[in-house]
């Protein structure tokens, strides 16, 4: 271990977060290159990993898309995006019903009883309301039911969205917004037959972000960023990590997937910090 | 919904660890089997009645790779252990196969150590184990461990107590190359060496590695130790440090809770991982267990390919299946 390695901070929101970021530590520090060595902090939720960063406490954050969103808004752009996994790209908001529902499409979702996830959980509560406005459905047309409990973790858990597809499930919400990861871990269509169908999908956004500081120098994070870069699937050792963190490939930043996510904070006057 | 619950599980859960969800129906059952093989999780046990009703163990994650735990050296089929005789001039109160004076020989015979081996070499196996009882009673013990030496990698243990007139005469026929000995001393002062083996054992036993490793042989030295007081193991260490014994060869080992020990580690076959053991009585799991009916695998000993196959093909089922991994016994 070298004697000033970056420390990368993380939000612990399941007991598995303990050996993801021990095995990602472990491949940073047999590295060949000392300047790539790492240590990491988990934090309890996004807020207070966004504050430690601007604090200094850490050199990066990995940061949920709504906590590189507040982080850019708290610095007034004063940060650089590092990388993110290839599974953050193309991210999309899943509305489902109950089979035979009969629903298809955003405008079914007029005046319908929407189950939303927690409020800070940006695909399942923010982005749909987002995309939903833009294709005529406003949050005032339906009846939106809300399940704060994964506050903090900004739908990390995904406990959230099971309550709301449980309260499709159950008869008391007609539509449920899930994440696609939720809805791939789910099974999807191959173990949902007559279970769940998809209503509408949104476009394709962006999840999480590596995120630092622009004081942060380059020859700090360079290494780094190659590094992740480098892992490789077909590695074994490689590709446990990369499995339980749920990607095949580190990849580097695509801004623009961030975009409808700045839009819809302003737009629906998310509070910057918390 | 048996997929929520799963997925509400798994948010608890660190990779490896296990888990409970109740199933309805065979319908719910199936359904989380398929979400586990299609999630990279693992169905353990299975605890239905007659109408599917009833509870999984699941675990988060795959099996490890047995292979990255224990090695290529302690994968199942990679030692073979043969017991050569089981009469022994000791008769220690914590023997793991109830070995003495008065206890029949039951020996496995020159010929058929040499066709065994012959066969495990030729299965993959990397390394033999020759013990008792106590091997260099036997009056063709150079011969048998030259017939494997000349094929694996052998280590035969030995109390190190008869290296004189004819057993002496069989130590120097046996060739340094391919050979260890391993040598039992349990301290590095005779009291509670000779309180489990016998008054005068631990100067013997120290006389006889101090003569085997003047004779060239490669030496381990194997401690069998219940409970060690503060500072016994490191005097033990240090003990072995002064005779020469390269600290990988110095082993410590719990008492096992077989043969005539009264109190020690309780070992069942699916705690341990199996090393292959022959005796005259069969093939058995591990050779702490050499003497339980538990741990027989078979009474058929030739040819040995069966056994060798049945056990690699049972312990990648009780690894996959387990709740916990199995843990490895140092026999050596």
């Amino acid at each position: 271990m070298m004697s000033d390695p970056l420390i990368v901070g993380a939000v612990a929101y399941t007991p598995n977060v303990v050996p993801i970021w021990e095995g990602i530590r472990a491949y940073f520090n047999e590295s060949d290159d000392p300047g790539a060595a790492m240590d990491f902090v988990l934090y309890s939720n996004y807020g207070r990993l966004v504050t430690s960063l601007i604090g200094g406490h850490i050199d990066i954050a990995w940061n949920t898309n709504l906590a590189y969103v507040r982080t850019v808004m708290q610095t007034n752009g004063h940060c650089i995006a590092l990388a993110q996994r290839d599974t953050d790209v193309g991210f999309t908001t899943v509305f489902v019903a109950r089979s035979g529902s009969g629903l298809t499409g955003p405008g079914a979702i007029a005046g319908k009883r929407l189950a939303l996830g927690s409020a800070d959980s940006a695909h399942a509560a923010i982005l749909p309301l987002y995309y939903l406005a833009r294709a005529g459905v406003p949050e005032s047309d339906m009846q939106v039911i809300r399940f704060d409990t994964d506050i903090g973790k900004h739908g990390d858990t995904g406990r959230s969205e099971l309550d709301a597809v449980e309260a499709v499930l159950a008869g008391e919400a007609d539509v449920a917004a899930i994440g696609s990861s939720t809805w791939d871990a789910m099974g999807r269509e191959e173990l949902m037959p007559g279970t769940l169908d998809v209503v509408w999908r949104t476009d394709g956004y962006c999840h999480c972000m590596f995120t630092a500081l622009d004081t942060l120098p380059g020859e700090r994070y360079t290494p780094w960023v190659d590094k992740l870069l480098a892992m490789d699937w077909d590695n074994h050792e490689h590709r446990k990590i990369l499995e339980l963190e749920g990607l095949r490939h580190w990849v580097s930043p695509h801004l623009d997937g961030y975009k409808p996510l700045f839009a819809a904070v302003e737009e629906q006057g998310i509070d910057p910090r918390w | 919904m048996v997929i929520i619950d799963l997925m509400r599980l798994m948010g608890t859960l660190a990779d490896g660890a296990t888990g409970e969800i109740t199933v309805a129906s065979a319908a719910e059952q199936e359904l989380a089997e398929k979400w586990c093989a299609r999630s990279g999780n693992t169905v353990l046990t299975v605890d239905v009645d007659g109408s599917g009703a009833g509870t999984l163990t699941v675990r988060r994650g795959r099996p490890p790779d047995p292979l990255a735990v224990l090695g290529v050296d302690r994968m199942p089929g990679a030692r073979l252990w043969m017991y050569t005789n089981f009469h022994c001039n000791l008769a220690c109160d914590y023997c793991c196969v109830a070995s003495s004076p008065q206890t029949p020989r039951r020996e496995l015979g020159a010929d058929r150590i040499a066709r065994l081996a012959r066969e495990a070499a030729d299965w993959g196996v990397h390394e033999v184990f020759l013990t008792g009882g106590e091997p260099f009673l036997l009056p063709d013990i150079g011969a048998i461990v030259r017939s494997c030496a000349a094929l694996l990698p052998t280590t035969v243990l030995t109390n190190a107590m008869v290296f004189r007139g004819r057993g002496l005469r069989e130590l120097e026929s046996i060739p340094r190359d391919n050979v260890a000995l391993q040598i039992s001393l349990d301290s590095a002062t005779p009291h509670l060496h000779d309180a489990h083996r016998g008054q005068g054992s631990w100067t013997k036993a120290v006389a006889g590695i101090r003569l085997a490793l003047g004779l060239g042989f490669r030496v381990r030295v194997a401690a069998t130790v219940d409970a060690p007081a503060p500072g016994q193991l490191s005097a033990f260490h240090d003990f072995l440090d002064d005779l020469g014994i390269a600290r990988d060869d110095q082993v410590v080992r719990p008492i096992a809770h077989e043969g005539v020990a009264e109190a020690g580690v309780v070992l069942t076959r699916a705690s341990l991982v199996p090393e292959i053991t022959v005796t005259a009585d069969g093939v058995y799991w591990h050779p702490v267990a050499a003497t339980d009916e538990d741990a027989l695998v078979t009474r058929r000993i030739e040819p040995l390919t069966p056994a060798l196959d049945e056990i690699s093909r049972a312990f990648a089922d009780q690894w996959a299946r387990a709740t916990s991994a199995a843990q490895l016994f140092p026999c050596a």
